[in-house]
């Protein structure tokens, strides 16, 4: 249903695209196996698996940001456009400031998002249940905010928006 | 301080800005106006997602999307057929049983009323219904899903009510869900007898047993997730994740009709319905943050209470405003935006917050296929090629059956409260 509007969308971004495709597939498809698992493994065994709820929810994250991106490329946001379509004037205007205000605060996000990482590393925080670095789990919100403010751009200059 | 996080906020949702965004945007501004520290800007963000209980999102969704795309709803209409037999109105009675059988299995509305749309109006519009009518009968129908459980609304409501566990509000929201359910049938039946919808039947009753055993495969999902939870055996994202599987296995090996690349399409098309509630999730807890921090919502609940409304007064004024509120945002960003404001006046009057939840899921309910702009009936309008404003005749019948049965439970609250109560959850 979406793919025909994916097809004359978005034909520079077809890759950005589909490579957005195969990551929130994978990143779905990974947390439902680790939870079926994890149920899995506590009814035959007195093991308990539930420590992978840590990289469970790291999946979650990394899903719900990609997602977000590609979202922002077929327009599928939760959005009140009622008034702004009982107004065609001031559309053009409108669709530019929803990607303006998009790309501020997901810009923000990617700057603090970084020091935010970067105390993770230099306190050398520990996750709670594996142990790991903190950081591998809190670096994906700059990264993936910086593909999301990438691909608001590419928005803004196709002139969509 | 309080406006300038109202105003910009307002602006913003108002001009068509993505919500996730209005309210992240809104809370950044505030934060940075007050010099509360940037840092909580990521902080706030990332631990506003990072969090286990939203597991259940993605895996009700991805449940729903998975037994639609096995084809089990064809199975379910046939036995709901079979159940309901031959009579003026039959075809539109199905629906209602159908979207509400899927409600047990799926967690969100428009996915429901989407899928009812399908397999539903294309016998319905043969057997003579009008395109309005049914369009408006799906719609409706499908706003029972996020009463019946499992509901995501639900659980977007736990997670900013703690007081209020999943288990509970799932238990509650059973009778009102069947009630409404119930009522949106009789109002369909009195509507074709009226109107002398389907005076000859189109197709004949399918066997009971036999459509029975084929339906039996859907059927038992809602048994697998309600009987999973209810037993303790598994915590509600469990139980929808079993039903995943199972939902896999029956599209694979039972049905035969889920092909490799429908899975992969089912994972992408869940992961973006998630992650789009998930996004509205993420930022949210910036604005959330803010307001907290900044103690906005108690003074305005506290202006609120102080005015020295009637408690009767002011429920059914909470009930009106989350009513026009529903014509215009789905339930979770309703959640978002007014709980803030609900629960502290809720806590004062001492109301049960899980029966406090249930009536405000039946106004959002409501919302989905209220004109001008509930999501279920653009879904079903759309399908059937007609616009919103030509199913009012219709509609509005629906509209005002389904309101009496939301103060019914308004009124009567242990209409919602009994289950729980007798499951041992409250």
């Amino acid at each position: 249903m979406d793919s025909n509007n994916k097809k004359q969308g978005c034909q520079r971004g077809l890759s950005l695209s589909s490579v957005e495709r195969v990551l929130m597939a994978t990143s779905m498809g990974a947390l439902c196996t680790l939870t079926m698992i994890n149920v899995l493994v506590r009814y035959f065994t007195d093991f308990s698996f539930a420590f992978t709820e840590e990289i469970s929810v790291v999946l979650m994250v990394i899903m719900t940001l990609v997602g977000a991106s590609h979202a922002f490329a077929t327009r599928h946001h939760i959005a009140i456009v009622f008034f702004v379509e009982r107004f065609p004037a001031f559309r053009r205007t409108a669709a530019r400031l929803a990607a303006v205000s998009s790309l501020a605060i997901f810009g923000l996000l990617a700057v603090y998002g970084v020091f935010m990482t970067w105390d993770d590393y230099d306190f050398e925080v520990t996750s709670p249940s594996l142990g790991v670095p903190q950081w591998w789990y809190s670096i994906w919100l700059p990264v993936l905010s910086t593909l999301i403010v990438l691909r608001l751009i590419g928005v803004l200059r196709k002139g969509e928006a | 301080m309080d406006w300038l996080l109202f105003g910009i906020f307002a602006f913003l949702m108002f001009s068509g800005v993505p919500l996730a965004v209005a309210m992240g945007l809104a809370g950044t501004v505030v934060v940075a106006a007050s010099g509360l520290g940037m840092m909580s800007l990521p902080t706030n963000v990332y631990t506003g997602i990072a969090k286990y209980p939203l597991m259940a999102i993605p895996v009700f969704v991805i449940a729903g999307l998975i037994f639609e795309r096995a084809g089990v709803a064809a199975t379910i209409v046939r036995f709901a057929s079979a159940v309901v037999g031959q009579r003026r109105g039959s075809l539109a009675i199905v629906a209602i049983l159908v979207a509400m059988i899927l409600g047990g299995i799926s967690g969100s509305g428009p996915a429901d009323s989407a899928a009812v749309g399908a397999v539903m109006l294309p016998s319905m519009l043969k057997a003579g219904y009008p395109r309005q009518f049914t369009a408006a009968v799906i719609a409706a129908a499908g706003s029972t899903d996020i009463l019946i459980p499992p509901s995501i609304a639900f659980v977007i409501y736990s997670l900013l009510v703690p007081q209020a566990s999943v288990p509970a509000l799932f238990a509650a929201g059973m009778i009102p869900g069947i009630l409404s359910g119930m009522t949106l049938i009789l109002v369909a039946w009195w509507l074709s007898m009226r109107h002398g919808f389907e005076a000859n039947p189109a197709e004949a009753r399918p066997p009971f047993w036999q459509s029975l055993k084929d339906a039996g495969w859907g059927l038992a999902a809602p048994v697998i997730i309600l009987g999973g939870m209810r037993s303790g055996f598994f915590t509600p994202t469990e139980a929808a994740v079993v039903a995943v599987f199972y939902g896999f296995l029956v599209g694979k090996v039972v049905y035969r009709t889920l092909g490799w690349k429908d899975i992969y399409e089912v994972l992408v098309e869940s992961a973006e319905i998630s992650s789009v509630i998930l996004t509205v999730v993420a930022l949210a807890s910036v604005f959330a943050w803010a307001s907290s921090t900044l103690g906005t919502f108690d003074h305005l609940a506290k202006a609120m209470l102080g005015a020295g409304m009637p408690e009767l007064v002011m429920l059914l004024s909470i009930q009106a405003l989350l009513l026009i509120a529903g014509m215009f945002l789905d339930a979770i960003s309703i959640y978002f935006i007014f709980l803030p404001l609900l629960v502290p006046i809720a806590m004062h009057y001492n109301w049960d917050l899980v029966w406090f939840g249930v009536v405000m899921t039946m106004n959002m309910a409501l919302g989905q296929f209220h004109p001008p702009l509930g999501v279920n009936l653009m879904v079903t309008c759309r399908m059937a090629g007609v616009s919103m404003e030509s199913t009012i005749p219709w509609v509005l019948w629906m509209v005002v059956a389904m309101a009496g049965t939301m103060l019914l439970v308004t009124f009567v609250p242990d209409l919602a409260l009994w289950l729980p109560r007798v499951l041992g959850y409250l």
